[in-house]
Formats: structure tokens, C-alpha cells, sequence
């Protein structure tokens, strides 16, 4: 893997590990209600400071936590129009999935092309270093998974020419 | 895919049952494909194996009648069907060609089977004799400043391509057009693939193909209408080893069903392929989620459960979510302490007092569904 992904993804990796110190809090304003925080942003001292990681220009991670939940939003790396329709079409096809991810956000935040949502209920079900574990593979699979798409449409479309034209000799 | 088999499998169907001889009474069925292309078939009563068959479609170009057929392709017709059709002249009324089948005169299966295949082309080999004529027989119409004038060809509605025929090749050229953007961008890399393919020196005996987004110049002067595509424009250069001997009718069709190959590739191909992969990482990536969970064998035996959705849904709503609930809060509390003590008779009495629930066996009775 090149190094400048494997230093973003240590990045990443330790941030979320500070970061994800997640307890339950009740909503200040409305009874017997338990939201998250970070997606209301209404306290802001409930709020901590957004962390902004940046690889280069076209890939970044931001995270922002609260004082109950953490919300982790990718911009994922696109090349050309193959792999930006490409990528876009992967990650709205996972979103339209959320419920089987529990942490991923249907809709992902703007200027962003995925985001996930971790509130301490999330974090008292499942282990903590697994959750970020998942997150950071998240990030390889899916650099990993649209350089196979572009590299498999391409094949494709060469073996379909080569068999159209074929025909002709 | 439809569009790239030459016979026609509804003709197929009709052909054969009225050969089998079980239609009784008059038949007079007419029939519609691909938008344009008209036929009439007739059989009586009286003379179930006789059969007419009649057929309408638009001429490839504006130069061809609508009315009649062709010459050239009148005479591609009698020549391919002289052992198992006659034409009918004149024509049915409304009909460019009508073709008499005596099934009578064809005693065995195998003879029909293989007349009624030949039939049921109809559309294809007066398309290709069309498009022949057009490809040996017209001479190049040169336009003032040396340029040949091209002509129209539509053969399917709304989506016409150009022939530019000149003395030592003829080029085709195919303005391409998508609804969706991302049809546009797969085809786009599919047309560079084709371009990179043609130029290989393993086939150089194909035709060379070009890819340009903007029209090219042997299309100055065409309507509007036409040179404003969102996926370029594809050439294809034919020369006349191309459509010599055999190798005619293959290469005829393969011009003609160019733009559906396209869209089909793109279209079923490569969005499903696409599909296909993305589900695969999907459940690849849930695996590693479900594995995070604190209590991950109970709900992976939970996912594992095959059977019908509706009767799971049942068996989860059986058991009361509160029991369940409690129960969840007690022992995780119970892990917060640290206890020297072995607990196990605790949770054995909790599990007993608040778990209990009747087995319903009627409900487990399901068949796991493959």
C-alpha cells in the first residue's frame, strides 16, 4: 500500500480512538429524549472541536464529536468520470443499505461522499477497536473496490470489442 | 437482444403452430415488432397449410419507395425463400411483400422446421439487401468541394446513422445518443477500447474504427437535429473485403444492429456486472460489521437462519421484546461488577423465572427455501 495512505489511515485510526469516548446524555431541551448531539449541534457544549484529515486535495475525513455520538464523513478519491460515477453509484448503493451497516448515514453530509453515524449505544454493543477497525478497511475497500470496477469495465469493454470486430474478419 | 437475432421468435411461434395444424378455424393475425415493422399472416379454414404471409416496414433510406420493394430486394427475397415460399404478386393491400407457404410441399419436421426459421428472417433479409444495394451498387455522390454527400439510414426510429460511400471504402458513421449520463460515460470508455482494438495489428483485417465527440466533416451540412449527440460519433470504415462473398450478410447486419450491440452492452452488461460486484462487497463488508458486535455468535446464527421472512418476522414477535430487554440491562450490568463469585445460578434463576416461553412448534415447521 503507498505510504502516504497507510500514514492518512494511522491518522484517521488514532483520531477516532480519542475521539470515540462516547456516553449517554439525554437531551437537554426535550424530555425523555436521547439524540444525538452531534447531528443537532444545538449545545454547543456538548460539542468538541471537528477534526479535518486531509490526504490530498480530493481525498478527506472529517470527524466531529459529541458528547453521546461521532460522525465520521469520507471524500473518496476520483480519478476521472469512470471512477467518480463509479464511486458514486457504489456508495448510494451501501447507503441505500444503511440498515445493514447500523452505523452508516443514508445520506452522507454535504461536500462529502459517505458518512457515518456512531452513537455510545453503537459503542456499548459492539467493541471499539473493531468499530474503528471497520471504518479504516471501510476506506481501503473502497479505494480497493472501484480501482477493481474501473479496471473490470474496461476489460469488459475490450473483450466486447474485440468480439464485435471479430466478427468482420 | 432482441435486436440482434435476425429471426423473428414470434413469427417462429405463429409459423409453427399453424403448421401443426392446430388452428381450425380462419387465422388472420397481425403482428407488430420493433415499433415500425408490420406483418399479416392468413390461413383458412379449408387450406390450413397454406399460409400468406405479409409483410410492412420502412425503407432503410428516404432513395427506397415505402410503397414497394425494392428491386434488389425483391429479387434477395426469391432467391433465398425459392425452396420454401413463392412471392405473391401483386402484394396485399397495404403490405410491400407477400409470401405464400405451403407447408404440404415440405412432408418432413426437419424441412419445415428449417423453412420456418428461413421465414421468420423476413425483416433481416430485406433490411440487408437494402443496405448491400446501397453498399455495392450507389455510386459516390461527390458534393462540391469534394466531399461525398451522405446518406440517411434509419432502422430504428429517431436514431438514423450516415453512409458515406466513396471508391475505395465506405464509412458509416453512428451518432450516439444516451438518456443517462452514466450510459454516456461507459459507452465513452467502451468507444475507446473499440478504437484501441481496431488499431491492434491482430486485426488489421477489420474494419478501423474512429471515435470523435464532435461531428465529423463528412456530416457538414446535416440538420441539426443529428449532429447533437451526448456520445459522440463512432466510424466505421468498410472496404470491400468486407462485403465480399459470405462475409456480406454478417457484416450488413452487424451495421445495421451497431447501436443496440452498444446499448446493450452497456445497458445489460456493464450496469449489471456492476451490480453484481457491488452486492458481493456489500455482503462482505456486513460480515466485518456483524463481527464488532459484543455479542456476535447469537446474531450471526440469527442471520443464518434460512427460511421464509414472513416466519421469522413471527417467531421474533413471540417472544416478548420486554423479557428480552430486562434481560439484556441485567447481565450488562452484571459484567460492569467484578464478581469472585460464580453467577451462574443467578442468571440460570433469571433465565428461568423471566425467559420462559412456550415452545410453538406448529411455527418451526417450515422448509428452509433454496
Amino acid at each position: 500500500m503507498a505510504t502516504t495512505l497507510r500514514l492518512y489511515l494511522t491518522c484517521i485510526r488514532n483520531t477516532l480512538e480519542a475521539a470515540m469516548c462516547l456516553q449517554n446524555f439525554p437531551c437537554q431541551e426535550v424530555e425523555r429524549h436521547n439524540k444525538p448531539e452531534v447531528e443537532l449541534k444545538t449545545s454547543p457544549e456538548l460539542l468538541l472541536n471537528p477534526v479535518l484529515i486531509c490526504r490530498n486535495e480530493a481525498e478527506k475525513c472529517l470527524i466531529e464529536t459529541s458528547i453521546n455520538s461521532i460522525r465520521i464523513s469520507l471524500k473518496v478519491k476520483q480519478a476521472d468520470e469512470l471512477e467518480n460515477i463509479l464511486a458514486k453509484k457504489f456508495l448510494r448503493f451501501l447507503s441505500m443499505r444503511a440498515e445493514s451497516f447500523q452505523v452508516l448515514r443514508r445520506k452522507p453530509v454535504q461536500g462529502y461522499d459517505i458518512s457515518f453515524l456512531i452513537t455510545n449505544y453503537h459503542c456499548e454493543d459492539m467493541h471499539k477497536h473493531k468499530l474503528i477497525d471497520f471504518i479504516v478497511q471501510f476506506m481501503e475497500d473502497i479505494d480497493k473496490e472501484i480501482s477493481e470496477l474501473k479496471l473490470s469495465v474496461n476489460t469488459r469493454g475490450r473483450l466486447v470489442a474485440t468480439e464485435f470486430l471479430k466478427q468482420f474478419i | 437482444m432482441a435486436f440482434f437475432n435476425r429471426v423473428s421468435p414470434a413469427l417462429v411461434e405463429i409459423l409453427n403452430k399453424l403448421q401443426s395444424g392446430e388452428s381450425l378455424t380462419d387465422f388472420d393475425h397481425n403482428l407488430y415488432e420493433y415499433g415500425s415493422v408490420r406483418y399479416n399472416i392468413q390461413a383458412s379454414a379449408s387450406s390450413p397449410q397454406i399460409v400468406n404471409l405479409s409483410t410492412w416496414m420502412p425503407p432503410l433510406s428516404p432513395e427506397f419507395s415505402s410503397d414497394c420493394l425494392p428491386d434488389c430486394a425483391l429479387q434477395d427475397v426469391k432467391r433465398v425463400y425459392l425452396d420454401s415460399a413463392e412471392v405473391v404478386e401483386p402484394s396485399k393491400q397495404g403490405y410491400m411483400l407477400t409470401l405464400r407457404i405451403d407447408f404440404a410441399e415440405l412432408p418432413q419436421r426437419k424441412d419445415r422446421m428449417k423453412a420456418i426459421s428461413e421465414i421468420s428472417s423476413l425483416h433481416a433479409v430485406i433490411l440487408s439487401s437494402q443496405m448491400k444495394d446501397m453498399l455495392w451498387n450507389l455510386e459516390p455522390r461527390y458534393m462540391g468541394n469534394g466531399m461525398c454527400n451522405p446518406i440517411k439510414i434509419v432502422h430504428q426510429l429517431k436514431e438514423p446513422f450516415f453512409v458515406i460511400k466513396m471508391l475505395e471504402k465506405t464509412t458509416v458513421i453512428y451518432p450516439m445518443r444516451f438518456k443517462d449520463d452514466t450510459d454516456v460515460i461507459l459507452a465513452t470508455s467502451f468507444f475507446q477500447e473499440l478504437v484501441d482494438v481496431s488499431n491492434l495489428e491482430a486485426h488489421y483485417k477489420a474494419p478501423r474504427c474512429t471515435w470523435s465527440p464532435i461531428p465529423p466533416l463528412e456530416l457538414r451540412g446535416e440538420p441539426f437535429q443529428y449532429l447533437t449527440t451526448n456520445g459522440g460519433f463512432v466510424s466505421l470504415e468498410i472496404f470491400s473485403q468486407h462485403i465480399r462473398g459470405t462475409k456480406a450478410d454478417n457484416t450488413v447486419w452487424n451495421l445495421l444492429t451497431f447501436v443496440s450491440y452498444v446499448k446493450y452492452h452497456v445497458k445489460q452488461c456493464t450496469r449489471g456486472f456492476i451490480q453484481r460486484k457491488m452486492r458481493q462487497r456489500q455482503e462482505s463488508l456486513t460480515e466485518v460489521i456483524r463481527s464488532a458486535r459484543i455479542r456476535g455468535d447469537e446474531d450471526v446464527k440469527k442471520h443464518q437462519i434460512g427460511g421464509h421472512k414472513n416466519v421469522k418476522k413471527l417467531m421474533n414477535f413471540s417472544r416478548s421484546k420486554m423479557f428480552k430487554k430486562r434481560y439484556t440491562i441485567i447481565t450488562n450490568k452484571i459484567k460492569k461488577f467484578h464478581y469472585r463469585i460464580k453467577i451462574k445460578w443467578l442468571l440460570h434463576r433469571f433465565r428461568r423465572q423471566w425467559l420462559r416461553v412456550q415452545k410453538i412448534p406448529l411455527l418451526r415447521k417450515y422448509r428452509k427455501l433454496d
